[in-house]
């Protein structure tokens, strides 16, 4: 029995003892690229990690290993040849791949006898020979694509440190442009090491500070001086708090962020495990779809979250779900950052597979003269941002013989809208407590009633197209009744749609459109306009 | 969408309409009319309701269900009931439900 009982408790302590999530998603996000960081480096697995203690000196050897790898492939997938022959081309393309292999090799071959500085210092000076030696006969022709287009990679080499860039830690000594030079590659391992052992971030205020220094998600120090009401936290408070050392995380952040196309993106949950999954499949996916449209990567990012969390059964992770992205960093502020929850009702709707499907679209929604004309549907629903105007405007597009409307992505936006604002204005109706019925049942009745009206709708409200056999005709009335919506105008709408109507006998009289008609746009005080568009659509279709 | 539209208090009694059955009351009244003259009709209120001349629509449309040997008695009671000045957005969905109602019998 007490064997049991010495088992269980050592189980416990186990348990207690393993890497998890601490809820907040900034250091969460942290643990999480410190994850990818050991699996990267040593092909350790989840379940290895979580339950290895934390070792300093190993973390230390695999962050610079990992950049390494990573600017050195960069820099090299970027290099280029100005002025030559295709032949040329083609063979600088072979020695690209050759000097992959060779980086790949000298990664592996580190002398164990070492201390972990030298090892680092070793293969950093190997690389650096490697793409000399790969890179010298062609150094007449190669771009210029370092220093504002000033050096080539060869200039480059010859000038760094350590083979490091991390533009989110831009502003740490260890790898600022400054110091990171040729020669100083040991002061940079050494200051590197001053942080990770002793907390040592920067020399000025508190050198052990939680800010803008360590993290573009925090404020400066510097400009937040108002210590005498808000003491700045330090690592060593938070590593109470984590009972690790957090500089770890810290230091890892942005390992736990995707390119996706041309953002940073990070699926958070407040579980490790499943954030762990849903970030690899979205990594898998989006390096699988590499040459494809940035619309293809979009949805495979979103297959990957959705799928795995319908695999799951798990509405709660979904509702718990947070998206973080940031495009870009420029003079040391985060571009364009954003943080997306996913609420309970738009949670519920897309764990719909022919809802989610129908949305996972990014449509044209501007004019091809604009560089942002494309809108992703699903976000902008996540968001709960209205779709309508996005369909409103691609719909007018169309007319102008743009770009085709994409029909059922389009339907099914409007009429999830719809049902939307139907359901929120019965509610604030009948004054529903918080906690409605359909909160507990998570929506399945809203769910039910929107296929219902695609269904019926996508009927009915076709029959429109027998208005007129004149596409040129439907294109005039289509254009007459956008603008009637675009002014909000019932009145307008109306009466464009039954004067035309009223030339059409046959039309006019059908019973279920003139019952679709009345129930929706007359009746409908709500939001008549979402119904008008998808009779203006159905003309747009011919 | 609103089941009871239009409701009215006078003295201590409520009077609702139902735009469904004001439609319903149009469509009974006309069915037996030739469909020219009704889409002659229905551009006539097309046009009154476009400017929100409330006072036009129901002068053409009780000019025309004024005829003692059609099927109008419906459509009399409904507007006996609820013919009133009303705000423009009540007189838009009240004037098209009859509209509706008259087209469906072409």
């Amino acid at each position: 029995m007490k064997s049991i009982q010495g088992e269980v408790s050592q189980y416990n302590e186990n348990m207690q003892n393993q890497l998890a999530f601490t809820g907040n998603w900034f250091i969460d996000a942290g643990i999480l690229g410190f994850v990818n960081l050991m699996e990267e480096v040593y092909g350790w697995d989840l379940n290895e990690i979580v339950v290895k203690p934390i070792d300093t000196e190993k973390f230390y050897y695999a962050y610079f290993i990992y950049y390494i790898k990573k600017t050195s492939f960069d820099w090299i997938n970027r290099q280029d040849l100005k002025n030559v022959k295709e032949d040329k081309k083609l063979k600088f393309d072979v020695t690209k791949k050759n000097l992959f292999t060779k980086i790949e090799k000298i990664l592996k071959s580190n002398s164990k006898n070492k201390n972990v500085k030298e090892q680092i210092m070793e293969i950093n000076n190997s690389i650096k020979e490697a793409i000399k030696d790969s890179f010298e006969e062609y150094k007449d022709c190669l771009k210029k694509s370092f220093s504002n287009n000033k050096e080539t990679i060869l200039g480059k080499i010859d000038k760094i440190g350590i083979i490091i860039n991390e533009p989110f830690f831009q502003n740490l000594n260890f790898i600022h442009n400054e110091k990171n030079k040729k020669g100083k590659e040991a002061d940079v391992l050494n200051a590197f090491g001053r942080m990770v052992y002793n907390y040592e971030i920067k020399k000025k205020l508190t050198k052990n500070a939680l800010d803008k220094t360590i993290s573009k998600y925090l404020f400066s120090e510097e400009e937040f001086t108002n210590i005498t009401y808000c003491k700045i936290q330090t690592l060593n408070e938070l590593n109470k708090l984590v009972d690790r050392p957090s500089i770890i995380f810290l230091l890892s952040f942005p390992l736990a962020f995707n390119r996706v196309f041309d953002k940073y993106v990070l699926f958070y949950t407040n579980n490790l495990e499943s954030c762990y999954y849903i970030n690899k499949n979205i990594k898998i996916g989006v390096e699988k779809a590499k040459d494809k449209s940035s619309n293809a990567i979009f949805k495979i990012t979103w297959h990957s979250i959705i799928d795995y969390i319908t695999e799951q059964r798990s509405i709660f992770s979904l509702e718990n779900m947070y998206l973080i992205e940031h495009k870009n960093i420029k003079q040391q502020n985060l571009i364009d950052v954003e943080y997306i929850g996913i609420p309970k009702l738009q949670a519920s709707i897309i764990l719909d597979d022919t809802i989610r499907e129908n949305l996972n679209n990014s449509i044209q929604f501007r004019s091809n003269n604009f560089k942002n004309r494309f809108c992703w549907l699903l976000e902008e629903f996540i968001k709960g941002k209205p779709l309508y105007p996005i369909i409103l405007n691609q719909i007018n597009l169309a007319l102008n013989d743009e770009k085709k409307p994409s029909y059922y992505s389009s339907l099914y936006s409007l009429i999830i809208e719809a049902n939307i604002l139907y359901f929120r204005s019965e509610n604030e109706k009948s004054n529903n407590n918080l906690f409605s019925e359909n909160y507990f049942n998570n929506y399945k009745g809203l769910v039910q009633g929107i296929k219902e009206d695609v269904r019926n709708t996508s009927y009915y409200a076709s029959l429109i197209r027998g208005i007129s056999n004149d596409k040129d005709k439907k294109a005039r009335i289509a254009r007459d009744l956008i603008s009637a919506l675009k002014a909000k105008d019932k009145n307008l709408f109306l009466n464009i749609l039954l004067k035309n109507l009223n030339e059409s006998k046959e039309l006019a009289s059908n019973d279920s459109f003139n019952r679709w008609l009345m129930e929706k746009i007359v009746e409908n005080d709500v939001c008549f306009e979402i119904y008008g568009l998808i009779l203006v659509m159905n003309l747009v279709r011919g | 969408m609103s089941e009871n539209y239009w409701e009215r208090v006078i003295g201590n009694a409520k009077q609702n309409l139902y735009l469904k059955d004001l439609k319903e009351a149009a469509l009974s009244s006309f069915k037996d009319e030739s469909d020219n003259y009704k889409q002659k009709l229905v551009y006539n209120l097309l046009e009154t309701v476009r400017n929100n001349d409330q006072k036009e629509f129901f002068y053409i449309l009780i000019k025309a269900i004024n005829k003692p040997k059609g099927n109008f008695k419906e459509l009399w009671k409904k507007l006996q009931n609820n013919y009133d000045i009303m705000p423009e957005e009540t007189f838009v969905n009240f004037a098209y439900s009859i509209i509706l109602g008259i087209m469906a019998t072409y």
